[in-house]
Formats: structure tokens, C-alpha cells, sequence
């Protein structure tokens, strides 16, 4: 019996085909979520409603968590913590970065520390910024820095180091100095590289926000979530984990949106 | 310096001085770029080549192009870079290499390189990668436009339909094209290809064989032009150096006539096949002597 061609290994259906497959399995999800949680009082359902909601419950509990719980608020706070952060993790780093991918012995001497600042774990990441920083704003900013700033550095280094010699080689016969090859051709042709980097990076300090927004942060998204599971409210919870998802893809739409702008000679933009 | 009728392959003993010069009279004529006794050994211990003496005289009014053959690994792209100056290559492990009289120290705009490899700078427009020298340069934009549109043209290409185009949306035989451009519009002393025809179809590389010919002898540039096609070193060149193995040096060094034909044409001709066939019989040789002498 021939192998249907679809399940075939390593066979790519056309994009229709994939995007339905997406469909159909948020449909399933939806539905096994639904007949779960579904039943005419709380005994009656298998999953309680304190452990978690049904999909009409987060949806009913959508307005409330917008007035009460001060949403757009939330998503602001988070959102400034993390563009002042990772902001000031990129003006640092990728100057830093691009200095070390051209200069090797800046990069060897760099080398240890950014293994070091690499392979600290977000979680011990969390008292030492507290330790050092205090509660406040500040604290919350240095963490995504000191959370981001070290990849920045490494991949930005990395990009740099790996634009490939033959271009460097062409620049110099065309009369290039070591700072015409810098400027001229490392820097842009490490930049479609970097770019990806920033978007990848991106997408993960605001995930690592929440995180620090659950010690003492008075407002921001990692606030609301913490407060909606004290206060027994799984619905604003829930709701609010569907925003964050929206946003994260939003911001990424955007960053792709750039790139096409950007970089109108790069072939691929997926 | 030869008439075509005849195959006339004039054999000379590597490192004498391509014209003949009458006993000790070497003082006045200037040199494009000469080697005495080079050798290089790379860091891995592997010695490239060794004992590699030439060369080519400053003629003024007679550019020459030098063809370079030889099997693969004899370290052919070995002396192109060592003249550039480019490294791990430069410098050389013994010997001194000199271009128009002085030791070679740094690359520098004086030597183009063409690369087989495309080396188009992907963020840049054909316009923008062929004012990339007069760039560093320091010439006014304006001047750069002109010039570079000038050379667009003059490498075959259309200003209007190609000039914003990014290399991306260029075919194989028109990157080369731009390459050539971008090397040609700083009028350098010496060109160095590295078989930059290789990766074309015999159609384009034919017509870029006689661009190249006709464009160096414009900005009066010597030529250097590695590549493995005995046809195209033939053709094209006035000198053929032919190199041997294990370590790399110049075995056979001879002259042959200049292309004065279209190479389409020219290449189909009787005598052009017999030159060719004596220089392969010749290289075949060297090739079999090579392999009996190690
Ligand atoms: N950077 C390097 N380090 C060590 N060995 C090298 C290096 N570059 C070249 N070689 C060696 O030196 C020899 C000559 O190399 P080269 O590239 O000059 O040969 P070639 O004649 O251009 O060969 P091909 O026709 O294949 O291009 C080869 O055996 C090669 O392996
Ligand atoms: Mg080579």
C-alpha cells in the first residue's frame, strides 16, 4: 500500500493544507478545553472551575479584567520596563560586540566573562538584580539588561566574525582601509544577521519581564497574572495569558514588517 | 611580437627576463611585478611552493596578459594573492616579491583582484559595489555616478535596466562583469583573476575573455590570469606560465601570440588548436614528469 503523500517523511503540503492543519488543531484544542470545563454546576465538571476556567468564563471575565484590573496599564508598564532595558542592553552590547568580532583579540579577551554572563541562570538572575538594585523600577530594567545583554554581545560578535573573508579580501584590493572595511562592509553585511538577533532577543526579555514583575512590581502583566492567581481569579489569568501571546506575536509581525524595509536585498525573509 | 601563422610557442628558461635583454641592461627597464626565489610554507608546514622566479617587465605601450596554468593545488591562487598582498599568503616565507620596483607590504587599489567566488557586496546596488573603491577613495558622488554608469557600460551591462539591481537579482556572467567593473574603474596597474570565467557558459565566457582583453588594454593594466582552461590561457594571454606540483614553481614559461580576433572566432581557427595542443601536450608532459619525479 503506497504511503499517503501527505504523511509522507519530510513532505511540505502547500501552505493552504498547512494552515488548515494549524485550524483544525486550535479547533480540537478549543473543544477538548470546552468539554472539560463544561457542566452545569462545578461538581458536574471534570476540571473545577478554581483549578481552571472555561472558555466562556475568560471571556465573560475579558471586561472586568480591562477596568478593574487595569490592563492597558499593565501591558504599558511592562512594555516601557522592557524597551528601557533592552534598549540599554543593545547600545551597549552591539557596539561592544561589533568591536570584538573585528578585533580578535578584544573578542578572546572577551570571551570568559560572556560565557560567564551567558550561563547565569534567569533564575539566580532574579535575587542578584533584587540584591543589587533594590524593588523598584530600576531593578526591573537591570534585570532584562543583565538578563539580554551577554547574547547581544555574543551573537552581534558572532555575525561580525562571520561575514566571510572573501569580502574583506575584495574590499582591501579595492583600497579599503581597516575602517572603510568596518564601516563599509563587516557592519552592514553582519547587520541582516544582527537585526534577526535583536527580533529573537526581543521576543524573549519580554517574556523574562513577567518574571521580575511578580516581586513587588505594582503594575505590568507579570502583576496581574500574580494577582489574579492570589485573588482566586483563573479567568483573568487565563485572559491575560492570551493577550501577552497576542502581543509577543504583534511585536514580531512589526519586527518583520522592518526587515523588508531594511534589508530589500535579502532573497528570503522567513 | 609573433606573427599566427605558425605555432609559435617560444620556450624560455624560468626566470629569465621575458625580453630578451642584451647582457646587464636590466637597470633601466622597471618591472610590474617580479619574483625572486619565493616560497611559501603555511602554518600547517605545508610548503605551496618554492623557488618561484619571474618577471614582467614595464613595457610602456605593450600590457601583457599572463596566463597561468597548472594542476589543481600547485599553488596557482598562492603567488596571485602573494602579489596582492593579502594574507595568510603575504608574505612570503623566503624571497621578495616586488610590484613596479618596491617589496609588496600591504593590498592595496594598484592590484585588482577578480575572484572566481562572487564577491558582490550584497548591500549594494551594481552602481553602488562599482563606486566602492572610488568610494574609499574619497571621490565627490558625483564623479563616482559618472564614472561607475561609464564602466556599467563598458563591462557590457545596461545602465538603465541593471544599475539600482542588487546582486541577488544578477546572473552568474553578470556578477563577474560587475567584479571586473568594480576593479577596472580605479585604472589599477596589475589585474589578478583568480579562473574568474570558471563558473560561466562557453557563450558568456567567450565574450567576457575579449571584454577582458579589450578593457586592460584601455586602462593599460597588466594582467594576471589564473585559470584551467588551456583554450582560454592560450587565447588570451601573451605569456603562459605553466606550473608543476609538490611544491609549486614555474616549470615552463613561453610566449605565445596575442589575441587579435574575436575569441569565438579565433578559438576555432586551425593554428589556434595547434598552439593549444602543443601547450597541452606540453603541460601533459610536465604532469607525467611530475609524477615519475616524486
Ligand atoms: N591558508 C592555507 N593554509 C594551509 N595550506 C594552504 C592554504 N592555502 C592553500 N594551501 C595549500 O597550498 C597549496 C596550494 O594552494 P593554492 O590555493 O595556491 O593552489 P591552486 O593552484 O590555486 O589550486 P586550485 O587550482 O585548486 O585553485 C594547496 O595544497 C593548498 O592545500
Ligand atoms: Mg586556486
Amino acid at each position: 500500500m503506497a504511503p499517503l503523500p501527505l504523511l509522507a517523511l519530510r513532505a511540505t503540503p502547500s501552505l493552504p493544507v498547512r494552515q488548515a492543519a494549524g485550524g483544525v488543531a486550535i479547533v480540537l484544542v478549543l473543544l477538548a478545553w470546552y468539554l472539560l470545563t463544561s457542566g452545569a454546576t462545578p461538581e458536574a465538571r471534570a476540571i473545577s472551575p478554581s483549578v481552571f476556567p472555561s472558555p466562556g468564563e475568560v471571556i465573560k471575565g475579558f471586561p472586568s479584567l480591562v477596568t478593574e484590573r487595569n490592563l492597558v496599564g499593565g501591558i504599558a508598564a511592562s512594555l516601557n520596563r522592557v524597551f528601557l532595558g533592552f534598549g540599554l542592553a543593545l547600545l551597549v552590547a552591539i557596539p561592544l560586540g561589533i568591536v570584538a568580532g573585528s578585533f580578535r583579540l578584544f573578542g578572546a579577551a572577551a570571551q570568559p566573562i560572556s560565557l560567564f554572563g551567558r550561563t547565569i541562570p534567569v533564575a539566580a538572575l532574579l535575587p542578584l538584580s533584587l540584591q543589587m538594585f533594590g524593588i523598584g523600577e530600576l531593578q526591573k530594567v537591570m534585570f532584562i539588561f543583565l538578563a539580554t545583554a551577554p547574547f547581544i554581545f555574543h551573537d552581534t560578535a558572532r555575525a561580525i566574525v562571520g561575514v566571510e573573508d572573501r569580502y574583506v579580501d575584495t574590499a582591501r584590493t579595492l583600497g579599503a582601509s581597516s575602517s572603510h572595511v568596518m564601516a563599509k562592509v563587516l557592519i552592514p553585511l553582519a547587520l541582516p544577521d544582527i537585526y534577526a538577533m535583536i527580533r529573537a532577543m526581543f521576543g524573549i526579555a519580554f517574556g523574562y519581564i513577567m518574571l521580575a514583575e511578580v516581586v513587588d512590581a505594582g503594575a505590568g502583566l507579570g502583576y496581574i497574572l500574580l494577582q489574579s492567581q492570589r485573588r482566586g481569579m483563573p479567568e483573568h489569568l487565563v485572559g491575560t495569558l492570551f493577550v501577552i501571546s497576542a502581543l509577543a506575536y504583534g511585536i514580531d509581525a512589526l519586527f518583520r514588517f522592518f526587515e523588508r524595509g531594511f534589508f530589500p536585498y535579502r532573497r528570503s525573509h522567513e | 611580437m609573433s606573427d599566427a601563422a605558425s605555432p609559435d610557442i617560444t620556450p624560455a628558461a624560468a626566470g629569465a627576463p621575458a625580453t630578451a635583454t642584451a647582457g646587464g641592461a636590466t637597470q633601466e627597464t622597471t618591472t610590474v611585478v617580479e619574483f625572486t626565489q619565493v616560497g611559501k610554507t603555511y602554518d600547517t608546514g605545508y610548503t605551496a611552493i618554492k623557488d618561484v622566479t619571474f618577471r614582467v617587465d614595464d613595457v610602456p605601450g605593450h600590457m601583457e596578459i599572463v596566463g597561468i596554468l597548472g594542476p589543481s593545488g600547485c599553488g596557482k591562487s598562492t603567488v596571485l594573492r602573494l602579489i596582492a598582498g593579502l594574507t595568510p599568503q603575504h608574505p612570503a616565507t623566503t624571497g621578495i616579491v616586488k610590484v613596479m620596483g618596491k617589496p609588496v607590504e600591504a593590498p592595496g587599489a594598484d592590484r585588482g583582484f577578480v575572484f572566481q567566488d562572487y564577491t558582490s557586496f550584497d548591500h549594494r546596488t551594481v552602481e553602488q559595489n562599482i563606486a566602492f573603491g572610488l568610494e574609499c577613495r574619497g571621490t565627490p558622488a558625483n564623479e563616482r555616478l559618472e564614472l561607475a554608469r561609464d564602466w556599467i557600460q563598458k563591462v557590457g551591462l545596461d545602465v538603465k535596466r541593471d544599475a539600482d539591481k542588487y546582486p541577488h537579482e544578477l546572473s552568474g556572467g553578470m556578477r563577474q562583469r560587475v567584479a571586473l567593473a568594480r576593479t577596472l574603474v580605479l585604472k589599477p596597474r596589475v589585474i589578478l583573476m583568480d579562473e574568474p570565467f570558471g563558473a560561466l557558459d562557453p557563450k558568456t565566457r567567450y565574450a567576457m575573455q575579449d571584454q577582458l582583453v579589450a578593457l586592460s588594454r584601455e586602462v593599460q593594466a597588466t594582467v594576471f590570469l589564473v585559470t584551467h582552461s588551456i583554450e582560454e590561457a592560450v587565447y588570451v594571454g601573451d605569456r603562459l606560465f605553466v606550473f608543476s606540483n609538490a611544491p609549486g614553481t614555474i616549470l615552463q614559461e613561453m610566449s605565445i601570440p596575442a589575441p587579435d580576433r574575436p575569441a569565438r572566432v579565433m578559438q576555432r581557427e586551425p593554428d589556434f588548436l595547434d598552439i593549444v595542443f602543443s601547450v597541452r601536450d606540453l603541460v601533459e608532459g610536465l604532469e607525467m614528469y611530475d609524477r615519475a619525479g616524486t
